[in-house]
């Protein structure tokens, strides 16, 4: 007898529908996905089930037969299915199908669209904080080519002139960077499928966001990458968490320094993302806590408390697992750890 | 990363007097220094609060220095740390802020301290002549 918390299901349909069921039930730990089967051997939640080492099958019959099912959702569309499932179920299985598993669809689809939504405007509202950083990166660079220009106005001397200038054309493409970089952190995260990205290149970039939202003075930076590591998954999303993780890491030691270490390593066939600071330390008592929705530690206005909880999504959503080592006065680690990207082993880009 | 320069700078035959500058940024340290010099002062650069306290401290400059141009966001110690340590110490050196980040605030809270300008980059080169000539002014009253 199956306790009235535990549900097996079995999802008949591998399109779009399908998918979108897997990823979303494979994240409940009350809900065991017992099989999925559809006609179509390339429907693509095949694959993903293969992924997730669920049974995949393309004979209904065997899968609706199977003694542990107690729900059957049925996401094909096809009426012909629905009267067959009727027919042939168990009489135990409960059935969720035509009309009703449609809903259930939206649902899925609506609540995907919230979070990302809910991941915008995380970022939207960390940009905010950005102000004095990009304020100090884009009015030095003016300052400089103000007293130049102003200088060429009155200078006699040619060479002093042609060197001045060309400081100045310097100094605005300097700044032309900062808008780049900022529109390209501030867009949407693009909905396209998962893909390989260069880990170490992100981080860099992420290097470069989290320095308008945190003075980087007095904090020593090191950095051990793997070369070539790569991680599949949303390039927009992976530079959302790590401009996330670097930022709370670089404020745990503000005002009082330390040492940012930036780490990714291979070992086990998996990938590791390492990033530790040598701060403040996030105490006991509150590190359940810390990927809470609305958890934060930092002052009114100061965070959002969706940091965190929309690091793990994320990381959730690449398979990914996040662990996190902390001790007071001493510092945090925060270890990402996602699947290597080649089944040979080498789990790096070439 | 230029190093500190310690040293003096004679710019102009007549010495209009010694100004300290204060900025992690040293393409700031280098214009700020063009413009004073054109305007006959001579010009010292310090890299942090750290330094400026340094060389404020080093030989003759605790009695010749005459103003001090200071940014707030810095490494080691920062421009609010160096002010108040120079509001303290040396309370007769004028003070005078050069921020990236207009703060109204943090203005206010400078210019209760003693401060006496706050300007904001990018400024011209003659507003800023004017601010140190006129904190120049202000310590020749003052000595009165």
């Amino acid at each position: 007898m199956e306790s009235s918390d535990h549900t097996k299901v079995a999802i008949l349909g591998a399109g779009r529908g399908g998918h979108a069921l897997l990823e979303l039930l494979h994240h409940i730990p009350s809900i065991e996905i017992v099989g999925i089967a559809d006609r179509n051997p390339a429907a693509p939640g095949l694959e993903r089930a293969r992924e997730l080492q669920i049974p995949v099958s393309a004979n209904v019959q065997g899968l609706i037969g199977n003694h542990g099912v107690s729900l059957i959702l049925d996401v094909t569309g096809d009426p012909e299915m629905e009267t067959y499932l009727h027919a042939h179920k168990l009489p135990t299985v409960n059935i969720l199908s035509g009309s009703a598993s449609r809903l259930l669809l939206k649902l899925i689809l609506h609540e995907s669209k919230l979070e990302a939504e809910l991941l915008q405007s995380e970022k939207l509202a960390g940009i905010g904080s950005f102000a004095s950083g990009i304020a100090h990166d884009i009015n030095n660079p003016l300052q400089l080519i103000l007293g130049l220009a102003e200088n060429i106005a009155v200078e006699r001397d040619l060479t002093t002139v042609h060197e001045q200038a060309r400081d100045i054309i310097e100094a605005v493409k300097r700044t032309s960077t900062i808008c780049r970089d900022l529109t390209r952190y501030s867009r949407l995260a693009s909905p396209r499928e998962d893909m390989l990205v260069p880990v170490n290149e992100k981080l860099d970039e992420a290097l470069k966001i989290a320095r308008y939202a945190s003075s980087f003075h007095d904090i020593e930076m090191i950095k051990q990458y793997q070369p070539g590591a790569a991680v599949k998954g949303n390039p927009d999303e992976l530079l959302h968490v790590l401009v996330n993780l670097i930022t709370n890491a670089v404020h745990a030691m503000e005002r009082v320094g330390g040492t940012l270490t930036i780490e990714t390593a291979l070992h086990d066939q998996q990938i590791d993302v390492r990033i530790s600071d040598t701060g403040c330390g996030i105490a006991p008592d509150t590190m359940h806590e810390i990927f809470e929705p609305f958890f934060t530690t930092k002052p009114p206005g100061k965070g959002t408390g969706l940091g965190l909880y929309n690091v793990k999504t994320i990381v959730d959503k690449m398979h990914g697992t996040i662990a996190v080592d902390s001790q007071i006065d001493k510092g945090t680690t925060f270890t990402l750890t996602f699947p290597d990207t080649e089944p040979s082993g080498q789990g790096c880009l070439s | 990363m230029d190093e500190f320069k310690s040293g003096f700078f004679v710019g102009g035959e007549a010495c209009e007097g010694r100004v300290l500058v204060v900025d992690d940024e040293p393409d700031i340290r280098r214009v700020v220094k063009m413009t004073l010099q054109k305007a006959g002062y001579e010009v010292l650069e310090a890299e942090n609060g750290e330094k400026a306290i340094e060389t404020i401290n080093a030989g003759e400059n605790r009695l010749l220095l005459d103003v001090v141009i200071c940014d707030i966001r810095m490494p080691k110690i920062n421009g609010a740390e160096a002010i108040a340590y120079f509001r303290s110490h040396y309370p007769r050196v004028p003070l005078i802020v050069l921020t990236g980040f207009p703060d109204t605030d943090m203005a206010t809270s400078f210019l209760r301290q003693g401060v006496v300008d706050y300007l904001v980059k990018p400024v011209e080169g003659e507003k800023l002549r004017s601010a140190v000539a006129r904190a120049i002014e202000q310590r020749e009253l003052a000595r009165l």
